[in-house]
């Protein structure tokens, strides 16, 4: 009986000492405070498509310009005034009009002051193939201060006199065709 | 901080496997598994909330050791190194169960006949979640790099429940070969929340000229009930809620367990039993919320106004950003809904040799002419939302003295291959106590353990007469 009670003891306090003594080693849970994400996002901005004719008014007179605007507040929420570390504005234009033209954007903030403004020269296409060109408005430090602070974008497509001379008429072949999209590099942490 | 997290990852839980405790049939507790256990005491009572207190939690694809290592490694690649090596298979699951009370005791209906009725109440937990591996990528990525990847929304699978059961069983012995048993229950749900039917998905596709197409397709639900008492303001007022509930004041279900044991020689036994055959119907303090939307978004067009009159980009601007605020816009319902409970299946064979025998008469031991030892394979089997969580056990049991028992187990599931078990069972006259732990080798270090399984418990017990 005496040997009884001694295993018994034995083997519960060897149980109880296993399941108290347990223990977590070379483990620091203080870590996770830490945690960072570095999500990039791609999304498309603004697209146009206009035809030759487009830059020619109703008495057939060439349009020195037109110009476009919209307020966005994308640039300028909480979330990206937070978590925005850099950006990058992607403008993709095929111009198959026998004109050059120049692209200008400005960024406005909501006291329509101009915060920050970029512009694209574009080729002529002299027999009408379209012609890529590719331009990358990068916004980092003071310009993603700019952008951060973008309230209103204007567009403007400016047509440009070119060598040849040709004037735009309502049958003049061609178009010009912008896509932009924006990369926008965050950082989340908790 | 430390030690939430460590109660939190020891007290999280994976598998309700009770491979320990499972057969052990000096252990009333183990009635709860098998209604149809064998039974060789007159009664016994529970001593209140100690008699049963279960942990169980379990990680699969990585362990806390994995991330919180003090290895002067940064952070957040370790974090980022096991979201990559985990699968939306992975999952994290929590299960805890107390006993509130529980007795048990045999009626003489003749000479021959006895049943052995027991009941009880205890409070279970279970948090269980698959690894939104995609939501993980997209977070941390995001879809810049991720072209053409349909990120899968349905992924996200998560369920979590607060309840109590009341529960009431008859065990019979038919003959010296057949114990069957049944136990009815009524199950009182205090909260509950589950998001298991998501369905969706985001994809961003190049479409022509360097454009970019990006499809939200979403259909996700979550129901919830009784989880409004948390906005309560009063914290009192939250207690009396829970009492409430605790005590049938809840969401209402039904359930049966059922079980046998068969032993065709008796060195042979087999049992099986099915547990929680079961619903709840939620329709108290029900609220579901549901977004089912679709939108593809390819940018905003600009319609240059000295050239035609009609849309502008401030227009097409408005409509893609009020469609955004659609999208995200969550409806919610109150309609009540039934959830079957998450049924388990045990099952084990098992050899039982070594009588004791009486060194005096060199014959068998007629104070205790039981098996000695007894050796098995036990299977244990649950349905989860999205597969069928399984655990196979080997193990061994041992009678030391009449009042110590100690069995051994070594299992393998989806957790791991290494998990070594201990239970014992010792009586000090009438008061018995049980501890019973999984995954002992891993107790050197728990933080790199994926599981944890802890049962322990006081009975007061009735022996039998002869005994």
């Amino acid at each position: 009986m005496k040997t009884q009670s001694f295993f018994i003891k034995y083997i519960s306090l060897l149980f109880v000492l296993g399941t108290c003594f347990s223990c977590i080693k070379d483990t620091d849970f203080e870590q996770y405070d830490t945690l960072i994400i570095y999500p990039i996002v791609e999304a498309n901005l603004v697209n146009a498509q206009e035809p030759a004719a487009s830059f020619v008014d109703s008495s057939g007179a060439e349009l020195p310009s037109i110009s476009d605007q919209v307020i966005f507040d994308v640039f300028n929420s909480d979330f990206s005034v937070d978590n925005l570390i850099k950006a990058e504005l992607v403008f993709g234009i095929t111009n198959s009009i026998n004109k050059a033209f120049q692209i200008k954007m400005d960024f406005y903030d909501s006291a329509d002051a101009l915060q920050h403004t970029f512009s694209i020269d574009i080729d002529n296409s002299p027999t009408n193939t379209p012609l890529f060109t590719e331009h990358i408005e990068v916004f980092e430090n003071m310009n993603l201060l700019a952008l951060k602070s973008t309230h209103k974008l204007e567009i403007t497509i400016t047509m440009i006199s070119n060598p040849t001379s040709v004037v735009l008429t309502p049958d003049s072949e061609g178009s010009i065709l912008l896509v932009s999209k924006g990369v926008f590099y965050l950082k989340i942490s908790s | 901080m430390k030690w939430l997290f460590f109660l939190g990852v020891f007290v999280s839980l994976h598998s309700q496997n009770k491979q320990l405790l499972y057969g052990f049939k000096e252990v009333p507790q183990q009635l709860l598994l098998n209604p149809g256990g064998q039974v060789d005491y007159r009664g016994y009572i529970g001593v209140p909330i100690l008699s049963h207190i279960h942990f169980n939690a379990g990680i699969t694809g990585f362990s806390a050791f994995d991330i919180f290592a003090d290895d002067g490694r940064d952070f957040n690649q370790k974090l980022r190194e096991v979201a990559y090596s985990m699968d939306s298979k992975d999952f994290v699951g929590f299960n805890q169960q107390l006993d509130i009370f529980s007795a048990g005791f045999s009626v003489n209906t003749s000479l021959e006949d006895k049943l052995f009725i027991s009941f009880g109440m205890y409070q279970e937990s279970d948090i269980f979640t698959y690894f939104p591996k995609d939501y993980a990528i997209l977070a941390n990525e995001g879809n810049y790099n991720n072209l053409n990847r349909r990120f899968d929304f349905g992924q996200l699978s998560v369920s979590a429940e607060v309840l109590s059961v009341f529960h009431i069983g008859v065990n019979k012995k038919i003959n010296t070969k057949w114990t069957l048993g049944i136990r009815g229950k009524i199950y009182s749900s205090i909260a509950q929340l589950s998001s298991t039917k998501n369905q969706g998905s985001f994809i961003t596709v190049p479409t022509a000229n360097n454009n970019l197409n990006h499809i939200f397709d979403l259909d996700m639900k979550l129901q919830t009930s009784g989880i409004s008492f948390l906005r309560e303001p009063d914290v009192n007022d939250e207690l009396e809620v829970l009492k409430k509930r605790l005590l049938f004041g809840g969401n209402l279900g039904v359930g049966i367990d059922l079980g046998f044991t068969h032993q065709p020689a008796p060195e042979w036994t087999i049992d099986a039993s099915l547990q929680d055959i079961g619903f709840i119907n939620y329709s108290k303090d029900v609220k579901n919320f549901i977004l089912d939307k679709y939108l593809e978004y390819d940018g905003v067009q600009s319609v240059f106004p000295q050239v035609t009159s009609g849309q502008t980009a401030q227009d097409y601007w408005d409509e893609v950003s009020s469609d955004f605020e659609e999208l995200v816009e969550i409806d919610s319902t109150t309609t009540s809904y039934i959830k079957w409970r998450p049924i388990k299946l045990n099952s084990s064979v098992s050899y039982n040799f070594g009588r004791k025998i009486n060194k005096e008469c060199n014959c068998l031991d007629k104070l205790d002419p039981t098996f000695q030892n007894r050796v098995g394979a036990h299977l244990f089997a649950m349905k989860r939302p999205n597969h069928l969580q399984w655990a196979l056990s080997l193990f061994y049991f041992r009678k030391f003295y009449k009042n110590l028992q100690i069995k051994t187990t070594y299992t393998v599931d989806a957790f791991s291959f290494t998990n070594v078990g201990l239970g014992m069972s010792a009586a000090l006259g009438p008061v018995q106590f049980y501890i019973m732990a999984d995954n002992l080798l891993e107790y050197q270090n728990l933080a790199k353990s994926q599981s944890v399984s802890l049962q322990l418990g006081f009975n007061y017990i009735f022996k039998n007469n002869e005994n």
